[in-house]
């Protein structure tokens, strides 16, 4: 186990490069105690790969292990039992594991929920509610931690009561980006946060895209929510793609330059979301209906009914309610603040309203 | 032979009396000015003995000393040129004395002779008149500026001799006619060509009906400039006194004098309330008002109208801080090595500003700002002085279609009578007491102003838990629904004000600091 530790912090040497190597001496132990002219023999590696395994012997693995401990964070390498089975299958899979909380069962049915971090209320809805329906019924839900959709889907999936775990492009132990503190720590409780990166590194520009290989790897289905033409996110769908796993796409309006990734995906030949519970029969997994609109109607006065129709899934700032419903804003803002509190409607920003979904 | 001179100097917008003595007797021949005098001052002698002999005036080979008194205020301006000539002359004894009593001389001269205008003519006059004096004698180009002065005899002159004649008693006529100064601030432009924008115009109507201060959230072109310059057009008209202690500040800043080129009337007094929009590089000294002898800033210049700051966020932090001390006491105290002066600054400001760099948050199919960028943008403004804005309010870009409807929107005289209203029930409200809008109400006494009913409170504290308010918003919501239930002459806050007053509560930091 330190071995393997050990081994996953050499520098200079690729995950595949070491996968092959534990292959070929048994274990990471074995390759630990090889000397160094047994290195110099290994005709796997190159010249400066073997000087790099030298140098890394002469370094302490044992204090960073035993910190890890101290941070709560357990290792897992590839060939452990805890080491997820999807990405062992992965030609690139990471050498090595960082987990803060738990891994996912790997019993559940994993869906990646990912976006762009700039995203609409649309998307917002759209993640929050996908990870919450899918959480609830035992669907484990990963995705990056970004801000925008990512943050939806883990905050939709612990509302949900479901696990949910979160794929960092840093170490393990840093919140990234920092303002989602809240729901780091939420994640932690119940579910959570891996990294192929060593506690303590910063997050790079580099480590993002390399990041979402195992995202994709650790799912059986990935979901972009909305992204734009050249999203990062595609990266994911791309991975996905690669490794042979199904990629569902929330389609979006052809004018709207967040849905342009999505309505690309889905041109290509990915699955269309077309509700959550839709897409729960998908899965195969057993639904309930929506609250029905008639049904909203009838709880409703007359001009809360009227301000509830004009209010719709794309945020409606009080200028235009003004002009379509025709009322004073006196009335209007007195409407609309009955119906934020009795949970028809949501304020997404200041006047600015969508209907609840 | 001994002779005095009355004269003055300006002192924020009022002025410090000021005697020339002039004494000519035997001995070397020089011409020596004593009284803690600033460069320009000291100049005045080469300026007034040149201008002399070229009206044909030789001074005499005598000693002349000229002494300006009281002599611990330090003598800054050129306006003194005109009283140290009409003090040598008198010495000489070439214009009588007695015409000399009672009189205040000030304006600046050139060696031709010819006299120049000056700034800040107003207040010497309008004291002077106050101080009992019987007439002032003023550069030609200043005269219409101090006859708004009424009730003392204004004389323009043009040259020096001009006032000698005048000061002999020779009949002398006013060459140019007084130009009209209120001519000027007519055709304001009116709300009734802004179609659309109920939720703006409201709360437009609202602010001045409370005398809040507003704050225009909305992308470019949505038409926040066009609306803030009809925003004086709504306010109820300057009042005699107000535009008295307008006209001081204008004087002292130069702008009603005749321009220097002798174009016809270049006079600035706005009859209506002024509206100023600086531009965002503007100086802590250009807002404030400042200089070696300081002279009033825009936010001066606004006293009793509209400032307007486009763009907020570009202006510099330090810039926008100064306003904090001015909004609360309604004067800015300027201290300078030269000694401090005070200008009113009563104005309602009237800020806008884009929600990004781009100007689409929050429409996030077309914003392409970040979520670092777009909280980079929105905090450049300092958190204290958004406090001090009660409303703030998003204008949205007009589609076409409604351009293409052409409609007028209410008229300014309609609004401003619902207006005039809402400030006589605050005024009756708030007599006695040391403030007279609904936007001063001291935190203290919300609760005696602004009562709510029982019923009320639980609504409002849903309301605060919802948005998670602060202290300071909940005040602020408070003053606005005094300020809508006095639009609707009632006595009583009721429920559709509070829900209105919502609306108008300042951006928060949740609405982009979200996930």
């Amino acid at each position: 186990m330190k071995e393997a530790y050990w081994l996953a912090n050499v520098r200079g040497i690729s995950a595949r490069k070491k996968r092959r190597l534990v292959e070929t001496a048994g274990s990471a132990r074995d390759v630990y105690s090889l000397t160094e002219r047994q290195i110099r023999r290994l005709a796997i590696l190159t010249a400066a790969e073997q000087d790099a395994l030298i140098a890394g012997k002469a370094c302490d693995a044992d204090r960073g292990y035993a910190a890890l401990g101290a941070q709560g964070i357990t290792f897992v390498s590839i060939g452990d039992e805890d080491y997820p089975d999807r990405l062992t299958a992965l030609p690139d899979a990471p050498f090595g594991l960082y987990v803060k909380g738990r891994l996912p069962d790997p019993e559940r049915k994993q869906v990646a929920v990912v976006g762009a971090r700039m995203c609409s209320e649309y998307g917002r809805a759209a993640a929050t509610e996908l990870g919450r329906t899918l959480a609830g019924l035992g669907v484990n839900i990963i995705s990056g931690m970004a801000r925008g959709i990512d943050a939806a889907g883990h905050e939709g999936a612990l509302a949900g009561g479901g696990y949910t775990c979160a794929v960092l492009g840093c170490g393990a132990d840093v919140c990234y980006p920092a303002s989602n503190r809240r729901l780091y720590g939420e994640i932690l409780e119940t579910g959570g946060v891996i990294s192929e990166y060593p506690p303590g590194t910063g997050p790079l520009p580099g480590y993002f895209p390399q990041r979402n290989r195992i995202i994709a790897g650790l799912s059986d289905v990935v979901i972009v929510v909305e992204a734009r033409e050249r999203s990062g996110s595609l990266i994911t769908a791309d991975c996905a793609l690669e490794q042979g796993k199904e990629i569902y796409a929330v389609p979006g309006r052809i004018y709207d330059p967040l849905s342009a990734g999505c309505n690309n995906l889905i041109r290509q030949g990915a699955g269309i979301i077309a509700g959550a519970e839709d897409f729960k029969k998908e899965l195969g997994l057993c639904g309930q209906t929506m609250v029905q609109e008639s049904f909203v109607n009838l709880l409703l006065e007359k001009n809360d009914r009227l301000v509830y129709s004009c209010v719709d899934f794309r945020p409606k700032n009080m200028e235009k309610l003004l002009d379509e419903t025709g009322l004073m804003l006196p009335e209007l803002a007195e409407i609309l603040e009955r119906l934020t509190q009795n949970g028809f409607i949501t304020e997404t920003f200041k006047n600015c309203y969508i209907r609840k979904i | 032979m001994y002779s005095i001179v009355s004269t003055a100097i300006v002192s924020g917008i009022r002025s410090i009396p000021v005697s020339v003595e002039a004494d000519v007797s035997d001995g070397m021949p020089v011409f020596e000015m004593v009284g803690f005098l600033s460069p320009e001052v000291r100049e005045a002698k080469e300026r007034v003995r040149t201008a002399l002999r070229n009206c044909g005036i030789m001074l005499p080979a005598k000693r002349i000393t000229v002494n300006f008194t009281p002599a611990d205020i330090r003598k800054s301006g050129s306006s003194f040129d005109l009283p140290v000539a009409a003090a040598v002359l008198a010495a000489l004894g070439l214009v009588p004395k007695e015409g000399l009593t009672g009189c205040l001389f000030a304006g600046e001269v050139g060696l031709s002779g010819d006299v120049k205008t000056v700034p800040g003519i107003l207040p010497m006059v309008a004291d002077a008149k106050e101080r009992g004096m019987r007439c002032c004698i003023v550069p030609a180009g200043n005269r219409s500026e101090a006859a708004l002065a009424e009730g003392i005899r204004i004389c323009g002159v043009d040259s020096i001799d001009g006032m000698i004649r005048l000061l002999r008693g020779d009949p002398w006529q006013e060459k140019e006619a007084p130009f009209n100064i209120e001519a000027t601030g007519e055709n304001t432009p009116d709300f009734a060509e802004i179609g659309g924008q109920k939720l703006v115009r409201r709360a437009c109507e609202t602010a001045v009906s409370g005398m809040h201060n507003l704050l225009l959230i909305g992308p470019p072109g949505a038409g926040k400039t066009m609306i803030a310059k009809r925003i004086p057009s709504i306010l109820p008209p300057l009042e005699k006194e107000e535009q008295m202690e307008l006209a001081r500040i204008y004087s002292v800043s130069g702008l009603l004098m005749r321009s220097a080129a002798g174009r016809t009337a270049s006079g600035l007094l706005p009859a209506a309330r002024p509206f100023r929009a600086p531009h965002h590089t503007i100086s802590v000294q250009g807002l404030a008002g400042g200089g070696a002898r300081p002279k009033p800033g825009e936010i001066s210049l606004a006293h009793k109208g509209v400032l307007f700051l486009d763009e907020l966020p570009e202006f510099q932090k330090k810039t926008l801080e100064i306003l904090r001390q001015p909004l609360e006491e309604k004067c800015v105290r300027l201290v300078r090595l030269s000694g401090s002066c005070e200008y009113p600054a009563d104005f309602m400001l009237v800020a806008a500003m884009n929600p990004c760099k781009c100007g689409w948050y929050p429409d996030m199919q077309r914003c392409t700002c970040s979520q670092a960028s777009v909280r980079r943008y929105l905090e450049r403004v300092s958190k204290p002085l958004l406090d001090r804005i009660d409303i703030s309010v998003e204008a949205q870009r007009i589609p076409f279609e409604e351009l293409a409807k052409g409609e007028r929107g209410e008229a300014s005289g309609e609004i401003r009578r619902r207006v005039t209203a809402a400030h006589q029930m605050q005024r009756e409200r708030y007599r006695g007491e040391a403030f007279s809008y609904n936007s001063q109400i001291p935190a203290a006494r919300i609760r005696e102003f602004c009562a709510l009913t029982r019923e009320q409170e639980t609504y409002m504290e849903q309301i605060y838990q919802r948005l998670e308010l602060s202290a300071r918003a909940y005040h602020k919501i408070l003053k606005v629904a005094r300020t809508l239930a006095d639009m609707d002459q009632e006595k009583r806050i009721e429920k559709r004000h509070l829900s209105e007053a919502v609306c108008y509560r300042g951006l928060d930091q949740k609405y982009w600091e979200r996930p």
